[in-house]
């Protein structure tokens, strides 16, 4: 027959201690609660602030570039990445993949012949293939190849037809821009290379005008003038944009990025230093309730010293005592965790409804990160009220 | 099983008392069956003796020794299985809840190590003259009501040593002889030794050893 309780919990007097338990549970309900929906709300900023990426892939990608001041105008040797620092970029663990945009170093002119009457300077990139969002498979070039495929920015055609009309020139839908012949007309080194070229597609990342790498390399090394001086625009590829610790590393360096696709990362790091320092307010609650319940075990311990000493005199074991004793707070614990599970699942809802009109990113049920910390508190208060009572009895043990 | 005493002294004692003694700084061993009566006057540390047995105090030179184990090296849950198993004690100061009925003080003794069932208690108490007393506060009983109840307790587990401090202090010889004999019965049924510690020798115990303190 197991040993029961029931028989000796008459000798454990609670007595007139009554409202400093209460306190402490109080106390413990509300930094639980600060607790539990300071989580919920990390995880909902999360939800919320990463819907507005633009994401291809499962991978955001960002154009890093220097920040050219009046300083350092005209050093191309300060505004441009050189291989060690594209090294580091590289090496950081929120960066997946970093490609340099190259350019070319030659003059090239844009015709399209008798069609649309104009001719326009224009540069030239290459990136790897890896990082455009938009690749045909007709997007290579080979020595000796006439056309040449170009990927475009959507938003340089956007820009074309809203001054188009006003120039007496035709607007184009992006499919017909894609069967109009154009005219390269790349000089450099008193040389003069004519191609043919035709936009084989338009990007919504890469903010300019890319040809395939082996065109750039072959060109850059035919007519290229100048040196190669290295990158003016990095490419870095990203499982989040937002990531503070991105954009504090590149704040740090001075890079500059594209600010629409980080401006959330921003918003984001604010709201979750808010709710990370009212968490961190609610597990000082949580720990002072505690203590405040461990003043109170303390005293029922004393009022009980008698008894308990007597006990272990007849022959009860210290350890099933203090297990015994400590057990018996384990369901008020249980219960203020659970109505604080509830009351932040209630909050959950109210947000999810009332205030974010049920958007799809968020949840109604709470996160499980929440019932997971709750379980984990409850085994804390339970383990640290067990060592409490346990270090109690042995002491009282020494003299019995 | 036995119980081994080597050279047992109290701290607090001088040296030369184990010259006097017949069990301070001696070796003896008590075994299982075994009746053994220590008569001691007052001062000469028969309480101290008992309380060294039961592992309640360790200010003493030389070391107790049950079944092979060392008492003073236990430590609280090992001291805790001893005591619920092999040792049982009357102590002189008795030690009851005093806030808590008889009925209620005997059952958080028998149920610790059951050794008889519930109604043993009853039957027990009507053979100690406590059958109207099951219901009372141990605090409103007479002192040797309160004797009495504390040999019942000692009774209610398993032990191989029932240690006796003083236990018919309170008690008119007729209900300390009708206690001995439930004492002897149980100790007998176990198989246990029983050591009695009194101030003068009890002629209603057949001790198989005497010793003087």
């Amino acid at each position: 027959m197991a040993l029961s309780f029931q028989t000796i919990r008459p000798l454990f007097q609670t007595g007139s201690s009554a409202s400093s338990r209460w306190l402490s549970y109080v106390g413990l309900g509300i930094g639980v609660l600060l607790l539990l929906c300071s989580a919920q709300m990390f995880v909902n900023i999360q939800l919320l602030l990463q819907r507005n990426n633009v994401q291809k892939s499962g991978y955001d990608f960002i154009s890093v570039t220097r920040t050219v001041t009046n300083a350092t105008m005209g050093q191309p040797d300060k505004n441009l990445f050189h291989e060690g620092e594209i090294a580091e970029v590289r090496k950081q663990p929120f960066v997946e993949g970093v490609a340099p945009l190259l350019a070319n170093r030659y003059r090239v002119q844009m015709g399209a012949g008798a069609m649309i009457p104009m001719r326009i300077d224009l540069f030239l990139e290459t990136l790897e293939n890896e990082f455009i969002d938009t690749l045909p498979p007709t997007f290579t070039w080979a020595p000796g190849q006439e056309q040449v495929p170009l990927i475009v920015s959507s938003d340089f055609l956007e820009a074309y037809n809203v001054f188009a009309p006003g120039q007496g020139l035709p607007q184009l839908s992006s499919e017909t821009v894609t069967t109009i012949p154009l005219l390269l007309t790349c000089s450099g080194r008193g040389r003069q290379l004519q191609f043919y070229a035709r936009i084989v597609a338009f990007s919504d990342r890469i903010n300019s005008v890319l040809v395939p790498k082996t065109f750039l390399d072959w060109t850059n090394n035919e007519i290229g003038e100048g040196p190669d001086q290295g990158s003016a625009r990095l490419f870095v590829k990203t499982k989040d944009a937002n990531d503070p610790k991105l954009l504090a590393f590149l704040d740090e360096r001075g890079y500059k990025v594209n600010s629409d696709k980080t401006k959330f990362g921003r918003t984001k790091g604010v709201l979750q230093g808010i709710f990370t320092g009212l968490g961190i307010f609610g597990l000082l609650v949580v720990v002072l309730a505690l203590m405040l319940f461990s003043f109170y075990l303390q005293l029922v311990i004393a009022r009980s010293r008698e008894s308990l000493q007597l006990l272990l005199t007849l022959g009860y074991s210290p350890k099933w005592l203090s297990r015994k004793v400590s057990n018996r707070f384990v369901p008020v614990y249980i219960g203020i965790v659970l109505s604080t599970v509830a009351a932040t699942q209630a909050i959950q809802w109210a947000f999810h409804h009332l205030a974010m009109y049920d958007r799809p990113e968020l949840q109604t049920l709470v996160h499980w990160s929440v019932p997971a910390l709750a379980v984990l508190l409850i085994g804390v208060s339970v383990l640290t009220n067990y060592r409490l009572v346990r270090k109690l009895v042995a002491q009282l043990g020494e003299g019995a | 099983m036995s119980l081994h005493l080597q050279q047992l002294l109290p701290t607090y004692f001088d040296a030369s008392r184990s010259e006097t003694s017949e069990v301070w700084g001696k070796d003896l061993r008590f075994d299982k069956g075994q009746r053994v009566k220590i008569v001691a006057p007052s001062g000469s540390g028969k309480t101290s003796l008992m309380h060294f047995l039961y592992g309640l105090r360790r200010s003493y030179t030389g070391s107790v020794h049950i079944g092979g184990t060392t008492l003073g090296n236990l430590d609280a849950e090992g001291l805790a299985l001893v005591r619920q198993q092999q040792l049982s004690v009357v102590l002189q100061d008795l030690r009851l809840f005093p806030d808590r009925t008889v009925l209620e003080n005997l059952e958080i003794k028998r149920q610790l190590a059951p050794y008889h069932e519930a109604e043993k208690i009853t039957e027990m108490a009507a053979r100690l003259g406590l059958s109207g007393k099951l219901g009372a506060r141990c605090g409103t009983c007479s002192y040797g009501e309160q004797q009495r109840v504390a040999i019942i307790r000692a009774l209610l587990q398993p032990f191989d040593y029932l240690l006796l401090d003083e236990p018919f202090s309170h008690l008119d010889n007729r209900n300390a002889e009708i206690a001995m004999g439930l004492m002897l019965e149980e100790a007998e049924a176990r198989g246990a030794a029983i050591l009695f510690a009194d101030l003068e020798r009890v002629e209603f115990f057949p001790y198989s050893t005497l010793l003087h303190l």
